[in-house]
């Protein structure tokens, strides 16, 4: 029988812990909406997303991606194909970010992903408004977005944090 | 300029178009897919819908196992502060019961306080026994004020007995026939009676004016001057005429006149008395002597509601301590219980080596007569005995050689 050791339950987790998230927070809507606080929403998979295109690209797969969107259009009763045209322009907003970056700097990504996420839920509230006829509440938006902007710095952490705990370095 | 322009071409290019390694779709692929999919998803395209419905099964089912962490800490949370509130309440509980005992107690005391006291007042005057007449005549005399009732000596009326209007005192007996008896009514000018002014308890001798009033005579004067209200006149019981209590009427302060003459409103109305009630009240040791056993008796039970009082303390403080001993007993008891667990895992650890020990050591001896008895047992070009490592080849091994067979 073979047997699994301490390196390969490692591995494990740090080839799909990003995946694992990322289906976790689409399926349990991860936002603690739970908490009842009332001005309180924030995207975490377009942190993830935005994090692991930038900082470790192999980790997500586009196709992960694409579906987890897909599953995201389902529980959140959107058109099928919205959430994964904005899950994958995030990924190609960082993929641009890493070709154009030489030194990386924590500051410049957070600004940068203030302004893909900006864009993204634009575009996907243009969508939503032109062809969908969905109602949308600009002020909810615009504080999901802020908050959304405001914990990337704390997931950053967080994530580095258990990169550090499972392989003992990071690269972030 | 053109530089710049070119690098922001070859990036976003290189972003949408590259293919990066063990990337196996390209995002300009999937982005045109995600396109394609929202469009026909606006144009209501049936297979979309099939594709939807297949991914809520999915879906709902991934979800409710996905969800089994979040529901769990929610509800241990929920649950915990469920417990915290309920060691809340039950705190609280426990105290609103510890007050309502002993205000229960408090209350029985004070009942029986009351009821002694009332026995104490009580016991001078008793009811003795009550009649009741019809009013035959009404002199309307102005010199005398007087009923005649129908009821005499033959209805057991004596002398003396307090004649009253529902609860209002309105005369007394002064004459009594065999059939018939004569009332002198209070409103009579030969009618003194000794009064008490509520609300300062002030004495007096109330008379008759011969109309529908009566006067004080020899009060407090400066004292009812200066309180600007109404007085109540009740009979004080003094001289043993009457019982002390009995209302009969009051005195208006517009009534108060300037040469200090208090004029008394009786609460009766003596022109319209039509049926009267005759009372007699007597000084009854023997009530008297039951009453001090009565009170002795109430005396026992205050004692013994105030014992009951400190035992219950007692005993609460008792249940207090046992409740502390019951939770240390506990806890040595959880230590216990996971020290025997331990322990149990320990001999089944042991166990399981001295398996693997003699296991390991059939092994051994196996090899030992493998080395000694392999010519013995193993199949060669010259013998038909077994083949190395089969089941006959180690029982020969074991047994040193070929079994032989009698």
């Amino acid at each position: 029988m073979k047997i699994i050791n301490k390196s390969q339950v490692i591995e494990f987790l740090y080839t799909y812990f990003p995946a694992i998230l990322l289906f976790a927070s689409v399926l349990n809507e991860f936002d603690f909406n739970y908490l009842g606080l009332k001005y309180f929403s924030f995207n975490f998979s377009y942190i993830l997303i935005f994090y692991f295109s930038l900082k470790k690209p192999r980790s997500l797969g586009y196709g992960l991606i694409f579906i987890s969107g897909l599953f995201n259009d389902v529980v959140t009763d959107t058109p099928i194909g919205v959430t994964s045209l904005s899950f994958l322009l995030i990924c190609g907003f960082a993929a641009y970010l890493k070709n154009i970056t030489l030194r990386p700097n924590l500051i410049k990504d957070w600004i940068f992903f203030l302004m893909t996420i900006s864009v993204v839920k634009s575009i996907s509230y243009i969508f939503l408004t032109l062809f969908f006829s969905f109602q949308t509440n600009y002020f909810e938006a615009l504080i999901n977005i802020t908050f959304t902007f405001v914990l990337y710095l704390f997931f950053c952490y967080l994530f580095s944090l258990f990169e550090r705990i499972i392989i003992g370095r990071s690269d972030a | 300029m053109e530089t710049s322009r070119d690098d922001f071409v070859i990036a976003i290019r290189s972003a949408f178009l590259k293919k990066g390694t063990k990337q196996k779709f390209s995002l300009l692929g999937l982005i045109f897919f995600s396109l394609i999919l929202m469009i026909l998803s606006s144009f209501n395209f049936k297979a979309l819908d099939y594709l939807r419905i297949g991914i809520k099964e999915i879906v709902y089912r991934a979800s409710f196992i996905i969800s089994i962490p979040e529901n769990f800490v929610v509800s241990t949370s929920n649950r915990t502060h469920e417990y915290f509130n309920h060691y809340n309440d039950y705190q609280k509980i426990k105290k609103e019961l510890a007050l309502l005992k002993s205000k229960d107690l408090s209350k029985i005391i004070i009942t029986l306080e009351n009821t002694k006291l009332k026995k104490l007042i009580d016991d001078y005057f008793v009811s003795d026994k009550e009649i009741f007449a019809k009013v035959l005549i009404d002199k309307k005399s102005p010199f005398l004020r007087s009923i005649v009732l129908n009821k005499g000596s033959k209805n057991n009326i004596k002398l003396g007995m307090a004649v009253l209007d529902e609860i209002y005192l309105v005369g007394k007996v002064v004459e009594v026939n065999y059939l018939t008896s004569r009332v002198l009514l209070i409103s009579d000018l030969n009618a003194k009676i000794p009064v008490t002014l509520e609300p300062d308890n002030i004495q007096a001798i109330m008379s008759g004016t011969g109309k529908q009033n009566g006067v004080l005579q020899y009060s407090k004067e400066d004292h009812v001057y200066k309180k600007n209200e109404d007085l109540l006149v009740f009979t004080s019981g003094a001289g043993a005429l009457f019982k002390s209590g009995i209302p009969i009427g009051k005195i208006r302060k517009e009534n108060i006149l300037q040469n200090n003459e208090k004029i008394v409103e009786f609460y009766s109305d003596f022109s319209q008395l039509k049926y009267v009630k005759v009372v007699s009240y007597s000084k009854e040791t023997i009530v008297v002597a039951e009453s001090k056993e009565e009170i002795e008796l109430l005396d026992d039970q205050i004692e013994e509601i105030e014992r009951n009082k400190e035992n219950l303390k007692v005993l609460l403080e008792q249940k207090k301590i046992s409740e502390e001993i019951r939770i240390k007993i506990e806890d040595e008891n959880k230590i216990l219980k996971n020290k025997l667990i331990r322990l149990q895992n320990e001999m089944l650890i042991a166990k399981e080596l001295i398996k693997k020990n003699e296991i390991q050591n059939k092994k051994i001896e196996y090899y030992e007569l493998n080395q000694l008895y392999s010519n013995k047992c193993k199949k060669t070009f010259f013998n038909n005995l077994y083949m190395e490592n089969t089941a006959e080849y180690k029982k020969c091994i074991l047994n040193k050689g070929l079994i032989k067979k009698n």
